[in-house]
């Protein structure tokens, strides 16, 4: 690595954060109260179902929204602090690439937003680590669903950033390619210490690759289970099924059918 | 042009040079047949005047191309620099675009007898016509590119504490480029137009000028020469900028060349009141602007009217209802001719649109065809008109009509195209019969670039009608405007530029909010979110 591995990444402590879009009649709720907290260098997936607001969590903690309640800071230090030292990287659901850009200059482009220094060994290195050394001058419409995601990621790791926001990185992707893609890149960020927040609707995604997973109710998001995952369950094929197992069970029971059946019909 | 690349080449070019061919042989015998009516010039004669005139026609050619230039330049930079106000003040976006409108709005055949008073002999008119013509079709898309790249690249310049300055350097610039090249492309012939009529206010040189001797001495050869100049050189123009565009920008988009408005939100009243204030807002903002540009350039009061000169003269004067009377005959005369043909001419080219819909075998020749005469300025086409079917009202209908059939046709076959083609599929699936495809699927899709034409046509029809009395039929505010401005009245060419430049306006929001209602019911996700 060019640049001297970051600094260990922040705990991050939501306070009471609720988040609501719209006004009067027509307001929906997006997060109920919310407390809750991570500690630094924890790699937590947070699961739930389809709009229950999991991803607006994410973005309140890298600053994209503003909490109408509540508090959020990373070592005592707002998201808008943390933006200016360049601490954030965030993958989306698509790679979300410049397409005028080629592989090489997306992934210069964050260093430069980041404002370091212009580092092409370290660009370079971080093309070859997620395998994509021979394809530096292409453009993103070059390229496959697979490697667009990881020339996000590479984009995301090429600043060392303290905290990491995966929101779906791997949900346009197909099975194979994601389940590649899960067992190559996780390691290039664990390695880094720093705090990882994962958004994914794969409670097998969530289990083999988290620390921690926290399951969410539907809309507005309450937590309904926040299950840690020990480090030798692992390598124990059985153990991680019974988390697995025990994952869903609590994510069924968050999933009220009765309430959206109930909300849909308002609609 | 891409689709040709793929092709090979000498098929492709043999089947251009067959198709010239034909087209030669129809003119030919077409000219043939109403020989001696002073209506038609065949491809001979026409071939012969040229050579005879080559370098009267050269000298012409190269003055209203230099004209047509600058004034491109300068009309573009203008759009550009509209366009960066409003991406950095957005609150500005509504008025900025409002006075916008009612400035493109402004007849170019009454500014371009004011604009050749004040700056007296040279190129100064068709120079400021040329940029006048171009700056609202390059505005408006180039206002939508600035905005549209997905929210994620904004997220990411955030993400990193970057502010506007960042977002507009690494997304904004070169995700609008696409839609930069489009508003340029459209603009290489309008800048043409804007030079030639600007030519007609008494310039000395100029294809214009040439235009106006040809008419005048019933030189049916000349007439159709010039035109046929002027039409290849605007065609020249737009493939040029195409050609160009498809190598600086890696993809091109569908590009709509106007805004889709906003979804009808919140109680009738406060939406009504929000409109008024802004029609009052951008009223007295072009007033001040108007009296402001009078008073900085000390201009004087005899040709250069301000607001309260029209004010008494239309109102406060002895003899004002004589004045309003004059204006009002001369309004409804127009009215009465611009209307049938804006509507006959969108609605032509929508039903065009439709048949080859249904008949896509004829698409796909039918549309290089359409775009490339959709870039034909109408004045050079407007005297060939006007000698086919004479200087009555079917003559002007018909000029306005073909000025806005082919931007409609062009528009909807785009639009078209933008039916979700999985949604197509599942019609098929359940051998769904081509008609009902087009109710459920298609004409949803292509409504919204059917008001985009609709919309812009309402200047462009107005342009083609005050443009058809002025050269032909002696009747209406094209008419008045000239004849006023031969006769030095100014207060009646200042009033007659006022009512055309309101009522585009007022059509143009007439248009955008039939669309609102009609997307509103028919395809509520077409609005803009």
């Amino acid at each position: 690595m060019a640049e001297p591995m970051s600094a260990r990444g922040p705990e991050i402590v939501c306070d009471a954060v609720t988040k609501s879009f719209g006004h009067g009649p027509s307001m929906v709720e997006a997060v109920a109260p919310l407390s809750l907290s991570f500690a630094s260098g924890q790699m937590a997936a947070l699961v739930g179902p389809s709009g229950c607001g999991k991803s607006t969590l994410l973005r309140m903690v890298a600053g994209l929204e503003q909490p109408s309640c509540g508090t959020i800071n990373l070592d005592g230090e707002t998201p808008e602090a943390l933006q200016r030292a360049g601490a954030f990287a965030m993958a989306f659901q698509d790679a979300s690439l410049l397409p005028w850009r080629s592989v090489q200059g997306n992934i210069a482009l964050a260093r430069r937003l980041a404002r370091l220094r212009a580092d092409p060994e370290a660009v370079a290195e971080m093309i070859a680590r997620v395998g994509l050394a021979g394809f530096e001058d292409a453009r993103p419409a070059e390229l496959s669903g697979g490697m667009r995601q990881r020339v996000a990621i590479a984009r995301c790791l090429v600043t060392n950033p303290r905290v990491l926001l995966l929101d779906e990185p791997f949900g346009a992707v197909d099975e194979l390619t994601r389940a590649r893609l899960n067992t190559e890149l996780p390691p290039l960020w664990k390695a880094t210490g720093t705090t990882c927040l994962m958004v994914t609707h794969s409670v097998r995604e969530a289990v083999a690759l988290a620390d921690r997973v926290v399951i969410f109710s539907s809309r507005p998001a309450e937590i309904v289970g926040d299950i840690a995952i020990p480090e030798e369950a692992r390598s124990d094929k059985a153990a991680r099924l019974a988390l697995a197992e025990e994952v869903s069970v609590a994510l069924a029971q968050g999933w009220d059918e009765a309430g959206a059946a109930e909300r849909l019909a308002a609609q | 042009m891409t689709a040709l690349a793929r092709e090979q080449w000498p098929a492709a070019m043999g089947r251009v040079l067959a198709s010239v061919a034909f087209v030669l042989v129809l003119w030919h015998l077409a000219a043939l047949s109403v020989a001696g009516s002073y209506m038609l010039a065949g491809p001979v004669a026409v071939a012969q005047y040229l050579l005879e005139n080559s370098s009267l026609i050269w000298r012409a050619l190269v003055v209203t191309a230099q004209n047509a230039a600058w004034g491109f330049m300068a009309g573009n930079l203008a759009a550009i620099g509209l366009a960066l106000i409003v991406v950095m003040i957005p609150q500005s976006r509504m008025l900025v675009a409002s006075v916008a409108l009612v400035v493109f709005c402004l007849p170019l055949v009454a500014t371009g007898p004011v604009l050749r008073v004040l700056y007296g002999p040279g190129p100064g008119p068709q120079i400021t016509l040329a940029a006048l013509s171009v700056y609202y079709t390059t505005f408006i898309p180039l206002l939508v590119g600035l905005r549209a790249a997905p929210g994620n690249w904004f997220d990411m310049i955030r993400l990193y504490g970057r502010g506007a300055w960042s977002t507009f350097v690494h997304v904004r610039v070169m995700a609008a480029m696409p839609y930069l090249m489009a508003g340029l492309q459209v603009a290489a012939p309008a800048a043409f137009l804007g030079a030639m009529v600007g030519e007609f206010t008494g310039a000395e040189r100029g294809l214009g000028v040439l235009t106006l001797r040809a008419l005048r001495a019933l030189d049916v050869e000349a007439t159709w020469s010039i035109a046929l100049v002027a039409a290849s050189v605007s065609m020249l123009a737009y493939w040029a900028i195409g050609w160009l565009a498809d190598r600086i920008t890696p993809s091109r988009p569908e590009i709509l060349l106007a805004t889709t408005p906003a979804p009808v939100r919140g109680p009738m009243a406060l939406r009504a009141l929000r409109a008024l204030a802004l029609g009052l807002a951008t009223t007295v903002i072009v007033v001040a602007l108007w009296w402001l540009v009078m008073e900085a350039f000390a201009l004087n009061r005899f040709f250069a009217k301000r607001p309260d000169d029209l004010w008494h003269y239309l109102v406060t004067a002895p003899n004002a209802a004589a004045h309003r009377a004059a204006l009002w005959t001369a309004s409804t005369a127009t009215l009465v001719q611009v209307v049938p043909g804006y509507l006959a001419g969108l609605f032509l080219g929508a039903g065009l649109a439709l048949l080859l819909a249904l008949v896509p075998m004829l698409a796909g020749g039918v549309l290089p065809v359409a775009i490339a005469l959709r870039s034909v300025p109408i004045v050079t086409t407007a005297p060939l008109i006007v000698l086919a079917l004479g200087r009555g009202a079917v003559g002007t209908i018909t000029i306005v009509a073909v000025m806005t059939f082919f931007p409609a046709l062009v528009a909807c076959i785009q639009g078209l195209r933008q039916a979700p083609g999985q949604v197509l599929d599942l019609m098929r699936l359940y051998a769904t019969n081509p008609l009902a495809r087009l109710w459920h699927a298609q004409i949803p899709a292509m409504l919204p670039a059917f008001f985009a034409a609709a919309r812009l046509s309402v200047p462009a029809a107005i342009l083609a009608v005050t443009v058809a009395e002025w050269l032909a039929t002696g009747r209406g505010l094209g008419a008045l405007m000239a004849m006023t401005a031969s006769t030095s009245d100014y207060n009646l060419l200042w009033s007659a530029i006022v009512v055309v430049a309101v009522g585009a306006a007022l059509g143009y929001g007439l248009v955008g909010l039939i669309e609102r209602v009609v997307l509103a019911r028919v395809a509520p996700e077409q609005l803009r979110r």
